[in-house]
């Protein structure tokens, strides 16, 4: 440990790199913390977590008695047991007391992406709201079709804001907070959709799960899903193969890139990014409206015929493609947008290269997942491991081996949700009962003197 | 070092193998020391554990979970190994999973069940600030699940609570009642004093009025013409009546006034100053010194009520007894020693003292009395072996004797009179009618009347068991006259089951040269010889009342050899089982035993009521019943209307 501060104080090991070893070595050490303490208010399950992006101190949860809470997890509110055990309280509670309570489970609760002053919670009782953190009043109520299974943010969306939301309902609905209304309302799954996921390379991808089986990918600012990926449709490794599909793919990449272009164009010129329903207006308009035909139109004309079957109105062939026998059941983008990560209820992991659409056939070490909740999927930072609760435990495999690299054995009862902290290199967990758990690199505490000693004591 | 390593798993299934409710101490002993010295056999103790507690037999679980608590609570390395898996262990011993239920004995699983929640209570009290994993164990035994748990530190800090409370309370009483004896206490005493100098008045004036009668020396040695008892009661009472002064007209106002005195002194200030006594020892003061000041004045006045009511006592006869009565259960342990002596005490050993030169009269007179009793006199026998010469004429004669049975014969036994006979027949039960003395029944007749008929009655023969081992454990239960169809010819055995060659020798005491030649004989002729042997003595058993009985008296002998042997025979093998421990090696059929047990427990156990319901529930029965009923109402309801079909 000091050699490597040494290195990097002469420079022979660069700053980063240094970090990133530290980091990893804290992930490989990964193990229930006797530490920290998170006190879980709620009285049923925990269905989810997440650790709010920009301070990475706050974690929010939602549980199935419809009861939302924020813990602060830098800051112990009490310490316990000489010291020995520091409690996370938390700051606040939404349940059933509340006025603009839901009234039945939360099965997602996340952070609004660019500070913590917002959360938006779903819940089946067909609800979408958005709660102002400091007052904890909903500010918001998006009625959906279905039970909410499911919703997301985009954490780099600076021309929308709008939260993806899958429900029960085949239709994906995007609500947007700058409108209090829907957006869009994205048609293509044949059931239920149990997770969608906003892409983290481009801001107008959304990546949907549905219980169908099928992976959609959507671009907002146009009708229909643009692929669908299929679980025949395979590559061996990280890359795809170097033929002419590339060619394609690239076509496809500046494509977007142009379009990017456009929009980022028109949002600048319309002052900034407070006038997000403008920005929001036009980028609808342009998938909606003639604009999107007639572009569509424009780049039919402009790149050829491949451009042609990329479109949204896809050949009928691929549109039933499916990328899992059974419900999709928890997707997972990794940090740099380039892979996907998939659960079904067929128990299977599947790692998808997102560019080509392309199964990566990494084969997961035999799991058995949770077939009838989504669960709550997680990478660390630099996209080496995946946390995936599998059943009673929460399994980190290798993302490219698919070797099981630690089993982490707490939960007494299914575990839904997991939630990767990558500023303190923690993982936390929940499950059916009711616990939330702390997997912290491994720190040895002293307690004070006092407390019983746990040392052995062989009387004979 | 293979057998090395595998030591410690060895002794755990040993261990766990049993169908007893403890650990045996021994093997749990050894289990400790092999695993407190090695890291790695710890670890492999903790696996075995594991293993075992994943049996599906309740028995071995709950065995396995008591070692680990005994690790648990020791080891640091054994608690870090054991948490890691601790919901696996929690659901193996609580069996809280729906797919997972506690497995087969019920009774066993119950008890694996309570067990386990008292160890979590204790690990979690004890270490659950080390271990997340027992937090959360507990957390969800007791919030999720609603596991009732027995809270046994909770319990006792709340028993020591109230304990405490209630001696604060006590004090604070005692403390008031020590300030009110502070402030009254030179009143009491004087009080008391005067009361003891009255009585000491009257009784000067009592013991001056009367002579002194001449005593008697009470302790005279020479008192050998003394040798009734009732003769020496008679003189004690008058001695210790001497003593005493009477009551007569004269000093009748004297002995009121002592009565009175005597009373307020007993039931007043005796029971008053115990009582402060007892304040006094029990308050909890600062001011040691006043205390114990007090104390040692309360104690003096004790003891001169005391020295003044044991004089009152001896003098004066007629002092109210009740009050004495009431006050004897009223008085503390150490006082009864003081007053009971002055009672019997001096009595008893005055008795002793004249009883010891009459010692062999009276116990000749107890021989007698045992010998007239001819109904315990098995009982005398065993009790009374310091006259034994008497006692073995009197087996001989009692050997040699008839039983009889019990009948109004045995009234007029070896009478020679004949018997008066009224108009009815024989006067035997009523004298009510005429008697003519000239209607003499003579008693030859008599005696033809009495002659005993016996009926024949089938000798009752005790078929001995074969006795013989059987290959599966137990011995051979099987009673027959002379062979057994599977283990040959039926000999005396042991408790083991080894065929007991001397022991018949023994027995054949008779015929003890005839077995002796036959022995020297072929082996395979030793057999029929014996048998042959054991039908004579048992014909002439049949002849010979006296050998039978002796033959009796040898067989009881022999069970109890038998059974101490059987009883010797056990603690060897159990001996040999700790042998096994040290020296690691398996003993295989005793292993193979327990398993048995085991495998027992795990059957169930065929009650009356399953017989009788697999006997009434199956199909016929309930078929013909119910067809039986059909029959039944029909015609109940042809009768009630016979004009309808």
């Amino acid at each position: 440990m000091w050699k490597e501060i040494e290195k990097r104080e002469s420079g022979r090991v660069r700053p980063r790199s240094f970090a990133n070893r530290v980091k990893s070595s804290r992930v490989a050490s990964l193990q229930l913390s006797n530490h920290k303490d998170i006190v879980s208010p709620h009285k049923g399950s925990v269905n989810s977590l997440q650790v709010d992006l920009t301070e990475g101190r706050y974690l929010l949860s939602g549980a199935s008695d419809a009861s939302a809470a924020v813990y602060d997890v830098q800051q112990p509110q009490k310490l316990e047991g000489g010291g020995l055990i520091a409690k996370h309280k938390p700051i606040f509670v939404i349940d059933k007391q509340h006025e603009h309570r839901h009234k039945y489970a939360i099965s997602s609760a996340i952070w609004y992406p660019i500070d913590t002053g917002l959360f938006v919670t779903g819940s089946y009782d067909h609800y979408i709201k958005v709660w102002d953190t400091n007052s904890t009043q909903a500010v918001m109520n998006f009625k959906m079709p279905g039970k909410v299974y499911s919703t997301s943010m985009s954490s780099l969306a600076t021309s929308h804001m709008l939260i993806a939301a899958g429900t029960e309902d085949v239709q994906v609905r995007l609500c947007d907070i700058a409108s209090g209304a829907f957006a869009h309302t994205l048609s293509g799954h044949r059931d239920g959709v149990m997770t969608v996921q906003w892409s983290n390379s481009s801001e107008y991808v959304l990546v949907t799960g549905g219980c169908d089986g099928a992976i959609r990918f959507w671009d907002i600012r146009r009708a229909g899903c643009f692929r669908v990926l299929d679980q025949s449709h395979s590559q061996l490794g990280r890359r795809p193969p170097l033929l002419e599909r590339s060619a394609m793919t690239k076509v496809f990449v500046s494509c977007v890139v142009t379009c990017i272009c456009i929009l980022g164009s028109t949002s600048r010129s319309s002052s900034g990014g407070q006038n997000m329903s403008k920005a929001t207006a036009v980028s609808r308009k342009s998938s909606h409206g003639n604009g999107a035909k007639h572009s569509g139109s424009n780049r039919i004309s402009a790149k050829g015929s491949i451009k042609h079957r990329l479109h949204p109105g896809m050949l009928s062939s691929q549109d039933r493609a499916t990328a899992h026998y059974g419900a999709v059941t928890g997707l997972k983008i990794s940090e740099d947008g380039m892979y996907l990560f998939s659960a079904g209820s067929d128990s299977r992991l599947r790692l998808w290269d997102i560019e080509s659409g392309c199964n990566t056939l990494v084969n997961f070490e035999t799991v058995r997942l949770q077939t009838n909740k989504p669960i709550q999927l997680s990478v660390s930072e630099d996209s080496a491991l995946v946390f995936v609760p599998c059943m009673t435990v929460v399994k980190a495999f290798d993302f490219w081996s698919g070797k099981t690299y630690f089993t982490f054995r707490g939960h007494y009862e299914y575990v839904n949700c997991c939630c990767y902290s990558a500023l303190d290199q923690e993982l936390y967990t929940g499950g059916n009962d009711r616990q939330i758990l702390v997997w912290s690199p491994f720190i040895s505490y002293e307690a004070d003197e006092g407390t019983t000693r746990n040392e052995d004591s062989w009387s004979d | 070092m293979e057998e090395e390593e595998g030591r410690v798993r060895q002794l755990i299934e040993k261990a766990t193998n049993t169908t007893a409710s403890e650990v045996d101490p021994r093997l749990l002993k050894a289990i400790k020391s092999v695993v407190r010295y090695s890291d790695s056999e710890l670890r492999i103790a903790a696996q075995t554990l594991m293993s075992l507690m994943k049996r599906n037999h309740s028995q071995v679980r709950y065995m396995s979970l008591l070692i680990i608590d005994e690790l648990f609570m020791r080891s640091k390395l054994f608690r870090t190994l054991i948490v890691e898996n601790l919901d696996q262990l929690l659901s193996f011993s609580m069996g809280f999973r729906k797919n997972m239920p506690l497995p087969a004995p019920p009774a066993v699983a119950s008890r694996l069940h309570s067990k386990a929640i008292e160890f979590l209570e204790k690990w979690n009290a004890s270490f659950g600030v080390h271990y997340r994993q027992l937090r959360l164990g507990f957390d969800y035994c007791k919030n999720n699940l609603r596991l009732q748990f027995p809270d046994i530190q909770g319990s006792a800090a709340r028993i020591q609570q109230e304990r405490r409370e209630r001696e604060i309370r006590t004090q604070e009483i005692l403390h008031k009642k020590f300030e009110t004896l502070k402030e009254s206490f030179p009143l009491i005493k004087e009080e008391i004093q005067a009361t003891v100098n009255e009585i000491g008045e009257c009784l000067d004036i009592v013991s001056t009025k009367e002579e002194p009668v001449p005593l008697v020396p009470l302790d005279d040695e020479d008192g050998d013409e003394f040798r009734s008892r009732e003769i020496l009661q008679l003189r004690l009472a008058s001695l210790k009546e001497a003593e005493k002064v009477h009551e007569d007209v004269d000093n009748k106002v004297l002995f009121d006034a002592l009565r009175e005195l005597y009373r307020l002194l007993v039931t007043r200030h005796l029971v008053s100053v115990q009582e402060w006594i007892t304040v006094v020892v029990r308050v909890d003061v600062t001011d040691n010194r006043l205390r114990d000041s007090t104390l040692k004045e309360l104690i003096n006045i004790q003891n001169q009520i005391q020295l003044v009511k044991r004089k009152c006592e001896e003098l004066v006869s007629a002092l109210p007894t009740t009050a004495k009565h009431d006050l004897e259960e009223e008085e503390d342990i150490w006082e009864e020693g003081k007053i009971e002596p002055s009672d019997n005490g001096s009595l008893t050993t005055l008795r002793n003292q004249y009883e010891n030169p009459s010692v062999p009269s009276t116990r000749g007179l107890k021989s007698m009395t045992a010998g007239c009793s001819i109904g315990e006199s098995g009982g005398s026998k065993a009790s009374n072996e310091s006259d034994g010469e008497t006692n073995t004429s009197r087996t001989k004669l009692l050997l040699e004797a008839p039983v009889m049975r019990w009948g109004p014969y045995l009234n007029n036994w070896g009478s020679n009179s004949g018997v008066l006979a009224n108009q009815r027949g024989l006067d035997l039960e009523s004298h009510w009618g005429r008697v003519d003395y000239d209607a003499v029944i003579p008693a030859e007749k008599i005696a033809e009347f009495n002659v005993q008929a016996t009926v024949y009655k089938e000798e009752q023969v005790n078929i001995k068991p074969c006795h013989a081992p059987l290959s599966r454990g137990g011995l051979c239960q099987r009673r027959d006259l002379k062979v057994c169809p599977f283990h040959g010819p039926i000999i005396p055995r042991d408790g083991a089951g080894h065929p007991l060659d001397q022991n018949v020798s023994a027995d054949g005491r008779t015929c003890g040269a005839e077995t002796h030649v036959v022995k020297e004989l072929a082996k395979q002729a030793v057999k029929n010889v014996r048998t042959r042997d054991r039908e004579e003595i048992e014909k002439r058993i049949n002849d010979k009342q006296s050998l039978k009985r002796a033959k009796l008296a040898k067989v009881r002998e022999h069970n109890e050899s038998v059974l101490r042997e059987a009883a010797l025979s056990s603690t060897s093998r159990s001996a040999a089982i700790a042998e096994d421990i040290d020296s690691t090696g398996t003993d295989k059929p005793s292993s193979r035993n327990k398993k048995e047990t085991l495998a027992a427990m795990l059957r169930k156990k065929v009650t009356t009521k399953d017989r009788l319901s697999q006997r009434l529930l199956n199909a016929r029965a309930t078929d013909a019943t119910v067809r039986q009923l059909r029959s039944d109402e029909g015609s109940c309801y042809r009768e009630a209307f016979p004009n309808q079909w």
